[in-house]
């Protein structure tokens, strides 16, 4: 769901990390504060496909990273139809959705370890409110680490099911899931603390 | 040989919770390739575990090449590699290079030194070409090598594994078995239920039921083993 590191030399693989995740905040509080404005979402869209472009990832990338978050997209579809008016319930989705898209950007041109070390510093002067910039950091890479193994996990257990004849439903999915989860992250706190970031 | 440094236990029992896991082991071993073995639950990766200060005595003593095991725990995770038997729940970052980059930090080291011995060590291993790739795409095989190379690169003074083969086919298990066994310089403590590994090793302890049942010369111990559970 959160897209990995593709190897390459365009202009946004060589700018610094830190300019990067600068840019990024910076874009998304834009996007968000200048909600009212008409313009707002067709120069964002507009940007966000320069970006892919110059990056030499294509337009095409950005199709794919939409559909990998199609649930996210359904689920604030869903919920915020019932509250809100219509227009206000996609235009309020279409920027979350520019903003992930931009947020892959980064993702796809940036190093993890590069991208850690700069979302760190620019959390740094969060510590004296008691945040933890390396945490941060490392759940940052961790998040997107672990995503794939919790899909391979989900995937596992409907085939399991599936074999077994075992109807879909989401108590019968949900909890082998979270089992699976829980080990897993059992697991993944041990291997921490044994590669010394614990 | 005996000029390796020493691991130590002295009347170390470790209970959890009422379980007794490890019952009064002692043991002095310096040996480079210990093997472990024993059936579920008789306590091998509780002793793995405590090399490197996963898991700490109830009572008794662990020491481990000049570190107190309990007090200097955070010393010794930095002197200790240790290899799970799960490859997914070992890899901590998207792609394999940056994993292996990853038990770099925090050492003050710079981004070109940092690079540099990532690119060596993923050659020694044979996989550079899998550098940039997403970690979870690998194979077991491959995964369980990255987890090699992830330990290595922090040049520890220990490898503790646990069994690091037991999810591996025939093929990679040899692959595994041969980089631990012959091409490690460091100690290792390999605990396994595959006994063709455990036989290559200089010392194998059994374990059963939390006891150190048995430690000395890879051939008897493990006939003996065999057996006992024919
Ligand atoms: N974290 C824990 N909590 C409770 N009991 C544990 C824990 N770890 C191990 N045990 C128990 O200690 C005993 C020895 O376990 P372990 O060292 O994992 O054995 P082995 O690796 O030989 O299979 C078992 O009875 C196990 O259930
Ligand atoms: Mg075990």
């Amino acid at each position: 769901m959160i897209a990995v590191y593709r190897p390459g030399s365009s202009l946004l693989h060589r700018m610094p990390a830190g300019l990067k995740v600068l840019g990024f905040m910076a874009s998304a509080l834009a996007i968000t504060f200048t909600a009212g404005s008409v313009w707002t979402q067709p120069v964002a869209a507009v940007l966000v496909c320069a970006g892919y472009l110059v990056a030499g990832l294509g337009l095409r990338e950005i199709l794919r990273q939409v559909w990998a978050v199609r649930w996210v997209i359904l689920i604030m579809l869903v919920t915020q139809f019932v509250f809100l008016p219509p227009v206000v319930a996609s235009a309020n989705t279409g920027r979350v959705v520019t903003i992930m898209v931009l947020a892959a950007l980064i993702t796809l041109t940036t190093r993890i370890p590069a991208l850690l070390d700069a979302t760190e510093s620019s959390l740094a002067p969060l510590r004296r409110f008691g945040v933890n910039p390396a945490g941060v950091g490392l759940v940052l890479g961790m998040t997107i680490t672990t995503i794939p193994v919790i899909a391979g996990f989900a995937a596992t257990i409907r085939e399991a099911q599936r074999a077994r004849g075992v109807p879909v439903r989401i108590t019968t999915f949900a909890v082998p899931l979270l089992v699976m989860s829980l080990k897993h992250s059992d697991d993944l706190a041990d291997a921490l603390t044994a590669r010394g970031a614990g | 040989m005996t000029s390796l440094p020493l691991i130590s236990f002295d009347a170390v029992s470790v209970d959890f919770a009422g379980r007794t896991a490890l019952r009064d082991v002692s043991i002095v071993l310096h040996q480079r390739r210990i093997g472990v073995i024993g059936s579920n639950g008789s306590g091998k990766s509780t002793f793995a575990r405590m090399l490197n200060g996963l898991v700490s005595a109830t009572s008794g003593t662990v020491r481990v090449h000049d570190l107190d095991a309990a007090r200097q725990a955070k010393q010794l995770s930095r002197k200790v590699g240790f290899v799970f038997s799960n490859p997914d729940a070992q890899i901590v970052m998207p792609t394999v290079a940056e994993d292996v980059a990853f038990s770099l930090r925090g050492r003050g080291l710079s981004r070109t030194e940092v690079d540099d011995r990532v690119a060596s060590t993923l050659q020694t291993y044979g996989m550079s070409d899998h550098a940039d790739a997403p970690a979870h795409s690998l194979s077991g095989g491959q995964k369980q090598l990255l987890a090699l190379c992830a330990i290595l690169i922090g040049r520890p003074d220990l490898v503790v594994a646990d069994e690091p083969t037991a999810l591996l086919d025939a093929a990679n298990t040899r692959r595994i078995g041969n980089h631990l066994l012959d091409d490690l310089e460091q100690q290792l403590v390999l605990v396994t239920h595959d006994l063709r590994l455990a036989a290559r090793c200089d010392v194998v302890l059994r374990f059963d039921e939390g006891r150190l049942v048995e430690s000395g010369d890879p051939t008897s111990v493990i006939e003996r083993y065999e057996r006992e559970h024919a």
